[in-house]
């Protein structure tokens, strides 16, 4: 159906390079599969190295590290896809774990796990959704906005801190992050769920696709009755919601939360969804594509280590993580460049 | 109908609550609809396709069809299925076969339309508001959009179209609303109104002035020089030659590729293939800094967006294109800015309260006079003028023109893109016609017609009269005012 | 249509707007906001702290910000333009570690710098050509360099520190000519050319007709793509001099220094009264902006020794006043 299609409106479109530049476009607008292809080809050439690689324990520690990514770019995709952005992630995921840790920590408040994992949900939504009021009804830049919000959520998490890490964390909350559910790591059942209803939001719930809507066209979005503003507010507390989420399972697996928690995860978030395939100006871009990205970003250290390269190639992972975004960025120029789209 | 720039669109904006009013009410059924409400709006049955691209174009046609009012078969989920039916039928209905999920950014300007137009026939609609939906289809396609609106019609939807074609209104309309300058001139039942009358209430005045001056045509240096200029999925193989003193006219329907050849020659956008030549010397690809160099200026469709810096003053504007130049040792030279703005100004006889205030604050003829005297300050011979007197007052257009003639009896060589066909034919000294990215054909002024150049315009070939359905149409002089 | 409101100030300002005068008009309210700001905290600071005012503890804690003052200058100009540049703090720690490896290499100090700064020029001038030539949105482009330059910093020190750089090169950043320090110096020589490029040449109308509308620009013949060029790689090189600066004033080099620098300064320049959305901005607001942020940093410090209280200072700072403009000013943009 989809072929028969394509091409009756290749020969509308008269030109014979239509065709060709089609399934270019497709490839290339479609990045989901490119991250994926890249995806099984680097754990393919590093497992042909050393198959170790690829053994079920290490892919399970890979996917358990990647975890807070995933769910935290599946907020961040939609608030992208608006055209916004969201720099605040990692400070707000910092406060988070220090509010978690001296709310259930036996010498602080010594609350109950459940409260205390409440708490810090509804502390993560509340600064998503001032993130959102403050875009919205302040007619606020998101950059400025998250910025902001970046500085002083990272302040107040050293005040509370005040240099001290707390280490007597309950077993209970310890359960959250190194626990199993039928031998798989709570972290990953909270990722998967992310994903799988954040795919659903995208795809098959009227919200999902008046986000794409409104961040493919603002204006007639705003003549086709949507409240864009209403859909902001929502994308922004969804993700300050993930991140406390994200925070949940992945910041009881250490042993000790101290105030570096968190720092510098809002430009692996944003890489990721940059890399997955969205448009920084909105409109486009998938959760599939972020998670998958986050996949990909999250083999570079361990493929430093197990291609032996010696202690030193660890140091280079910020480079290649670096080098990823420009080759995305690239591609995506050239596959523009064969369909001869205006420039954004 | 109207000329442009008579508040047709803005309008149907407020009808449609998407703009709000400042006084007045928008009555259904004798109840007055709140202002600038488009649910309620929709609410009440109306239902309004406008005339800028209000189609999200990330999105294929199932999601443009049916955003803000999705089908779904379990509270907050979409069915799909059925939408992806509905699109295809829909489309189908509109004599259109495409991909449903195709984002609409790969689709033709005509497809794309039709995907809007299929959007506002699927809501149920009480009264649909259809501006100027034609603008881009084909004759073709403008039958099968005629003969569904018939339908509505007879199962009893009001229709408000607006266009600016007499033809189209002649073969659709039951009454006619005339606007000029933002106020209601008249409405009349169409067929009390002949098209001498009806064009005289939307000019205002006999047609156009159509003062003939007798300048030697053809026989000036061949100032511009275009040989098979192309470039994928715009244009391709076009060949012309602007002598100086000459107005060349460039007509064809929107989306034809005239635009995009303006901006080729003078270095916008790069041509694939093909030379363009400035007095004989060939002009290096994609520079626009050695085009003006060289003399040829362009003054863009859209002064808003390519022509003008709306926040910036009127004399930084009128600066801009020469700012490089007026300079000593590297520096401004205040002496020579001043100078250059005021010579501009008074040229083009701005009307501003000062160089200082910001272009936005001026009226849509100042801005266009400013945009021109932005580019007539780097001294061209060559003058692209594409849509010079867009959203223009009448006023503003008559000086427009006489600006353009007298430039032209010094010597400029000028290429005239424009869709407004009485100002192509009363301007220019031979007219070129584009159609779907080519040179279709070329007309001197003793033999252009409205109807030749619509047949070389109109993609079905020579047969650019549209079936009537009703009423017969007079075979002469249908104007696109 | 109507005829344009005439404005009675208009009027009379015929040659106001083009040139120097345009730059030496009065301070924006932004300006004035930020004027009353540092005055109110400067006041304040005299009474809970008298020391904090002497000319001689302001001398000692200015060493802090030069090196944030330098770079606000291209950040300046670049979001005047409507872009951004996040990869300074990064640019700053590559130049920094390849000036220490260039020195321990036994190369001359004077060549290591010039080494640093050819880096510090390469790596904005890689920024530029993406964003100019390649038309990617800068804030991807910067990201990405971000963690690139970084990377690389971080790969070819393997993390180690280097020190022990001799006193003719420390001098660079401990040093006074007649009382004044020597990064001062360098900061304001950098200031007064960015102030004369930006009002006294064609630069300055370039820069804000590329911020408001980029189309229009090309269309005017403006060479957009090599002023973006020129910009990006002048904040490369300013992030070089940074680096020697700091490494100067530290006399350590390590690819960890500037970490959050880009945040600093954007914070600075937009605290200063810069549009993100590029178009209006001026170096003086820039100015007032680095020396709010640097005074009260310095005096939370001084009076209640927390540095972490003046980072929750500093962004409230910033949100407050973005959105004290946006909800002064009528309409959206």
């Amino acid at each position: 159906m989809n072929d028969s299609a394509t091409e009756a409106t290749s020969s509308a479109g008269g030109t014979p390079n239509r065709a060709v530049s089609t399934v270019l476009h497709r490839l290339a607008s479609q990045r989901e599969y490119a991250v994926l292809a890249l995806l099984i080809g680097t754990l393919g050439v590093v497992g042909a190295f050393n198959p170790s690689f690829l053994s079920g324990g290490n892919l399970r520690d890979m996917l358990v590290q990647d975890a807070p990514i995933v769910i935290a770019a599946c907020g961040l995709t939609f608030v992208v896809l608006l055209g916004e952005i969201d720099i605040s992630i990692g400070s707000s995921m910092g406060l988070l774990a220090t509010a978690l840790g001296l709310l259930c920590s036996p010498s602080h408040s010594a609350l109950p796990v459940w409260i205390a994992v409440a708490l810090t949900l509804l502390l993560g939504t509340s600064i998503g959704f001032l993130n959102g009021l403050m875009v919205t009804f302040g007619r606020m830049p998101s950059i400025i906005v998250t910025l902001g919000m970046l500085t002083v959520l990272s302040g107040v998490n050293l005040l509370l801190m005040n240099g001290k890490w707390i280490t007597d964390l309950p077993q209970g909350l310890r359960y959250l992050g190194v626990g199993t559910l039928l031998h798989v790591p709570i972290c990953l059942w909270a990722a998967a769920a992310a994903v799988i209803c954040a795919v659903l939001l995208a795809r098959e719930t009227p919200l999902g696709r008046r986000i794409y809507a409104a961040g493919s066209n603002p204006d007639a979005a705003r003549m086709a009755g949507l409240s864009v503003w209403k859909l902001k507010l929502f994308a922004f507390t969804l993700t300050g919601f993930l991140t406390a989420v994200a925070t949940i399972v992945s910041v009881p697996r250490l042993s000790v939360i101290e105030s570096g928690v968190g720092q510098g995860f809002e430009l692996l978030v944003v890489t990721c969804v940059v890399v997955g395939g969205a448009s920084i100006s909105g409109g486009r871009g998938s959760v599939i594509g972020s998670a998958l990205a986050a996949l990909l970003l999250g083999l570079v250290r361990p493929m430093l280590i197990f291609l032996r390269l010696g202690v030193s190639a660890t140091y280079w992972e910020r480079a290649i993580e670096g080098a990823f975004i420009l080759l995305a960025v690239l591609a995506d120029h050239l596959a523009r460049r064969t369909r001869k789209e205006p420039h954004r | 109908m109207g000329e442009n720039g008579a508040g047709k669109s803005t309008l149907i904006k407020c009808l449609s609550g998407s703009v709000q009013h400042d006084g007045g009410t928008v009555e259904v059924d004798a109840l007055c609809l709140p202002k600038g409400n488009i649910a309620a709006a929709e609410a009440a049955g109306i239902v309004a396709l406008h005339q800028e691209s209000t189609a999200f174009p990330h999105l294929g046609a199932i999601d443009n069809i049916f955003i803000g009012r999705e089908l779904r078969r379990a509270p907050g989920l979409l069915d799909r299925p059925r939408m992806r039916r509905e699109a295809q039928l829909l489309m189908e209905r509109l004599g259109e076969r495409i991909d449903v999920d195709r984002p609409l950014e790969d689709l033709s300007l005509a497809q794309r339309q039709m995907v809007g137009i299929a959007r506002a026939l699927s809501r149920r609609s009480r009264l649909l508001i259809l501006d100027e939906p034609t603008a881009s289809l084909s004759a073709r396609e403008t039958q099968t959009l005629f003969r569904i609106l018939r339908q509505l019609q007879a199962e009893g939807v009001a229709l408000l179209y607006i266009s600016h074609r007499l033809e189209e209104v002649y073969a659709l309309a039951d009454r006619v609303t005339v606007l000029r300058d933002g106020r209601l001139v008249g409405t009349h039942a169409i067929a009390d109104l002949g098209r001498d009358a009806l064009v005289r209430m939307m000019v205002g005045r006999e047609l156009l002035d159509q003062e003939e001056s007798e300048r030697g045509t053809a026989d000036g240096e061949i100032m511009l020089e275009v040989r098979g200029l192309s470039r994928q999925g715009e244009f391709a193989d076009i060949t012309f030659s602007v002598r100086a003193g000459e107005i060349v006219g460039l007509a064809g329907l929107v989306g034809a590729g005239r635009t995009e050849v303006a901006a080729a020659i003078f270095g916008i956008e790069r041509a694939e293939e093909g030379t363009v030549h400035v007095q004989g010397k060939p002009l290096s690809q994609g520079a626009v800094r050695a085009s003006i160099a060289s003399g040829v200026a362009l003054v863009p469709e859209d002064r808003q967006h390519e022509g003008l810096i709306l926040p910036l003053s009127v004399a930084d504007n009128l600066l801009l294109s020469v700012i490089n130049s007026l300079t000593r040792f590297g520096f401004r030279s205040r002496r020579k800015e001043r100078a250059s703005v005021e010579k501009s100004m008074r040229a083009l006889s701005v009307k501003a309260a000062g160089p200082g205030v910001a272009v936005n604050t001026l009226s849509g003829g100042n801005q266009q006079k400013v945009s021109l005297g932005k580019w007539l300050a780097t001294e061209p011979r060559i003058l692209l003028l594409d849509e010079p007197t867009r959203g223009v007052d009448v006023g503003a257009k008559a000086e427009v023109y006489r600006l353009i003639r007298s430039l032209a009896s010094e010597g400029m060589a000028t290429l005239l893109i424009s869709s407004d066909l009485p100002e192509v034919l009363a301007l220019s000294d031979r007219i070129l016609v584009m159609r779907e990215g080519r040179l279709a054909g070329e007309l001197s002024r003793s033999e252009a017609t409205e109807e030749k150049i619509l047949a070389f315009a109109l993609p079905d070939g020579g047969d650019s009269r549209m079936e009537t359905g009703r009423s017969a149409i007079p075979h002469d002089g249908n104007a696109a005012i | 249509m109507t005829t344009p409101i005439i404005d009675a100030e208009a009027v009379t300002v015929t040659k106001s707007r083009s040139g120097w005068a345009h730059r030496l008009t009065l301070p924006t309210r932004q300006e004035c906001v930020l004027l009353g700001l540092l005055i109110g905290t400067l006041l304040l600071a005299g009474r809970l702290s008298p020391d904090f005012l002497t000319s001689r503890s302001q001398l000692e804690l200015s060493t802090h910000v030069w090196e944030l003052a330098l770079l606000a200058i291209p950040m300046t100009l670049i979001i005047l333009t409507a872009g951004i540049d996040l990869s300074v703090g990064s640019t700053m720690a590559l130049c920094a570690v390849v000036f220490g490896i260039a020195v321990h290499a036994g190369l001359p100090p004077l060549v290591a710098a010039l080494l640093s700064l050819l880096v510090g020029g390469g790596a904005g001038a890689l920024n530029g050509i993406f964003v100019a030539k390649l038309r990617v949105h800068p804030l991807i482009v910067t990201l990405a360099t971000l963690a690139a330059y970084r990377g690389i910093a971080e790969g070819i020190s393997l993390g180690r520190p280097f020190s022990g750089f001799s006193d003719s090169f420390t001098f660079l950043g401990q040093g006074s000519i007649l009382g004044f320090p020597v990064p001062g110096i360098v900061f304001l020589i950098v200031l007064a050319v960015a102030a004369v490029m930006i009002g006294g040449t064609p630069l300055g109308l370039s820069l804000s007709a590329i911020g408001f509308n980029e189309t229009a620009a090309r269309y005017s013949g403006l060479a957009v793509a090599r002023i973006k060029l020129l910009l990006y790689t002048s904040s490369g090189l300013a992030a070089g001099m940074a680096a020697l600066l700091f490494v100067a004033r530290r006399n350590t080099a390590k690819a960890d220094i500037g970490t959050g620098m880009e945040l600093d300064v954007i914070t600075a320049v937009v605290l200063g009264g810069t549009s993100i959305f590029g178009g209006r901005g001026r170096l003086f607001g820039t100015v007032l902006g680095v020396l709010l942020i640097h005074e009260v940093r310095e005096f939370v410090s001084w009076q209640w020794n927390r540095d972490e209280l003046n980072l929750v200072v500093v962004g409230t700072l910033l949100i407050l006043s973005v959105l004290a403009d946006s909800l002064l000013s009528p309409k959206k943009r």
